[in-house]
């Protein structure tokens, strides 16, 4: 019995010493009882001093909070003189080190001595799973976008092929019939039919052209282009659109117009499969040196918490886009309180600064 | 004396008290100016006029795909087999909260001249069988529309358009 306490205590110390885990035990007071090797390692050797010592709050100067429901960094509730320490037996602690600047850690912070009140805080650095998770999600964002580029172009081969091939051929039977038609009544009626299937031919193509890229966005400016894209939402989606702008026909630099653009036709989009209006309300206007674009529903919302309906990327594909040029995107809506997107980019002076 | 008009909307309420269906909806195409757009024209049974204003393009939405393909198109639950995420491109389905419908080819002088559709606010109500009754009630023509898919050229059967495949509907 005794020696398989010697042999714990034995081990318990090895792990001590040698644990690439940094231990800290702290007594009632909050002086630094005992500090294992590895935590020597991270922590500032002034800082170290202080922590043995016990001076109030040394290890302030190396922690730069811990993560909690509301923020990834925070200071409120600290673990160290929290009132409910049972919350903190796993949380998300952030350390300046010696060597390499800020790092993530696990960190459990809890009682082991009940009579004493000496308190073990114990850290593990999350580098490394940090890493590993961030390719993961790079891995997939790439995915997503393949697949998204791969849909665009299945779309687009579809359209040429079943609409403008189609079209083409069943204008091309028509021809060759005409050249065995034995009255000039029946070449005419022919002719009149052709006539619509080229038109109609004329309208996919237009229509393919516009949706790929609009060319009234670069010959015309972002206000001619959306009017002309409102027209086409409200003829092909039944969405009337309250458009108001006051930027006329100011032209702003290719990539800031893209962006706008794109993002109002996704927000447009969302609206159209998920808020369940009949109105949407766009405003353009220039505040103070930022373009902005207010998207705007009286719909039924959603929490922004919630998992998204669709594929989640459309709202991450637009702030991608805003982050391109500086811009600022941001969502506000809620169930039954209609949804608002808006987007505010720097523009003229304030931008050569950004 | 009958307006074009009132014949296809007698023709259309007939249609509805004979099936059943909520909603009976017919789509023509409009040539004003060398401009061929596809819009639903009469309904019977419709909630309001919203899908009225929308101009469909062909070879999309329920009307564009019949349009374009002058196949029969039948869901009979909407909820199954159209995903959410792509509603949005039949507005009709939306806006009349349409849950089984089928959509017959309007035949004039052997080309799609128009879009018959009926539809129920129910899962599972429209059938092949009763879309093949609808197809029986339109085989003779419907409003100003002759319902021939053939054309006689010289006393000859001849089909004048031979469409491709419809493995795109």
């Amino acid at each position: 019995m005794a020696t398989k306490k010697n042999q714990l205590n034995s081990l318990m110390m090895k792990t001590y010493e040698n644990s690439t885990e940094a231990i800290f035990f702290f007594d009632i007071e909050g002086k630094a009882i005992a500090i294992n090797p590895a935590a020597e390692k991270i922590v500032d050797p002034e800082v170290l001093k202080q922590l043995l010592q016990g001076a109030e709050q040394a290890l302030c100067q190396s922690c730069r909070g811990y993560t909690s429901d509301t923020d990834l960094h925070t200071c409120l509730n600290c673990y160290l003189s929290s009132s409910h320490p049972d919350d903190f037996s796993s949380f998300q602690v952030y350390l300046e080190t010696k060597d390499k600047g800020v790092v993530p850690y696990t960190a459990t912070f809890h009682t082991v001595d009940f009579e004493n009140g000496v308190r073990v805080f114990m850290l593990r650095n999350m580098t490394k799973q940090f890493k590993t998770q961030e390719r993961l999600y790079q891995n997939r964002m790439m995915k997503h976008v393949i697949e998204a580029q791969e849909n665009e172009r299945k779309r687009i081969s579809r359209e040429l092929h079943d609409g403008v091939a189609q079209e083409l051929l069943s204008a091309l039977v028509d021809i060759r019939g005409m050249k065995y038609m034995p009255s000039k009544e029946e070449i005419l009626k022919k002719m009149k039919q052709t006539e619509v299937t080229m038109t109609r031919l004329l309208d996919d193509i237009r229509n393919l052209s516009v949706e790929l890229r609009p060319a009234a966005l670069d010959d015309l400016g972002l206000e001619a282009a959306f009017r002309s894209h409102f027209k086409r939402i409200e003829k092909s989606y039944g969405l009337s659109v309250e458009f108001r702008s006051d930027i006329s026909k100011k032209r702003y630099g290719s990539e800031i117009e893209t962006v706008v653009y794109r993002v109002c036709q996704e927000a447009l989009l969302n609206a159209i499969k998920y808020a369940q209006v009949e109105v949407v309300k766009v405003f353009l206007f220039e505040e103070g040196n930022t373009l902005q674009l207010i998207v705007q529903d009286e719909g039924i919302g959603f929490k922004l918490v919630d998992k998204p309906l669709g594929t989640g990327l459309g709202l991450f594909g637009m702030r991608e886009r805003s982050e391109i040029v500086y811009g600022d995107f941001d969502v506000t809506s809620g169930i039954s309180k209609g949804t608002r997107v808006r987007l505010k980019v720097p523009v003229g002076d304030l931008r050569k600064e950004g | 004396m009958t307006t074009n008009k009132d014949e296809y909307q007698l023709e259309i309420e007939l249609i509805r008290s004979t099936t059943g269906c909520d909603l009976i909806a017919v789509a023509l195409v409009d040539n004003a100016e060398n401009q061929f757009e596809l819009k639903w024209k009469y309904a019977s049974g419709n909630l309001n006029n919203r899908f009225k204003q929308i101009v469909l393009q062909s070879g999309r939405g329920v009307a564009g795909i019949v349009f374009k393909t002058g196949k029969p198109l039948l869901l009979e639950s909407i909820s199954e087999s159209v995903e959410n995420e792509n509603l949005f491109n039949y507005p009709i389905l939306t806006f009349e909260k349409l849950e089984s419908i089928g959509a017959l080819p309007l035949w004039h002088e052997g080309r799609v001249a128009g879009v018959l559709l009926g539809g129920f606010r129910e899962d599972r109500m429209m059938t092949e069988k009763l879309l093949h009754h609808m197809l029986e009630m339109i085989e003779q023509g419907i409003g100003n529309l002759d319902g021939k898919e053939w054309v006689l050229v010289d006393g000859y059967k001849e089909k004048p358009i031979e469409f491709l495949n419809d493995e795109n509907v």
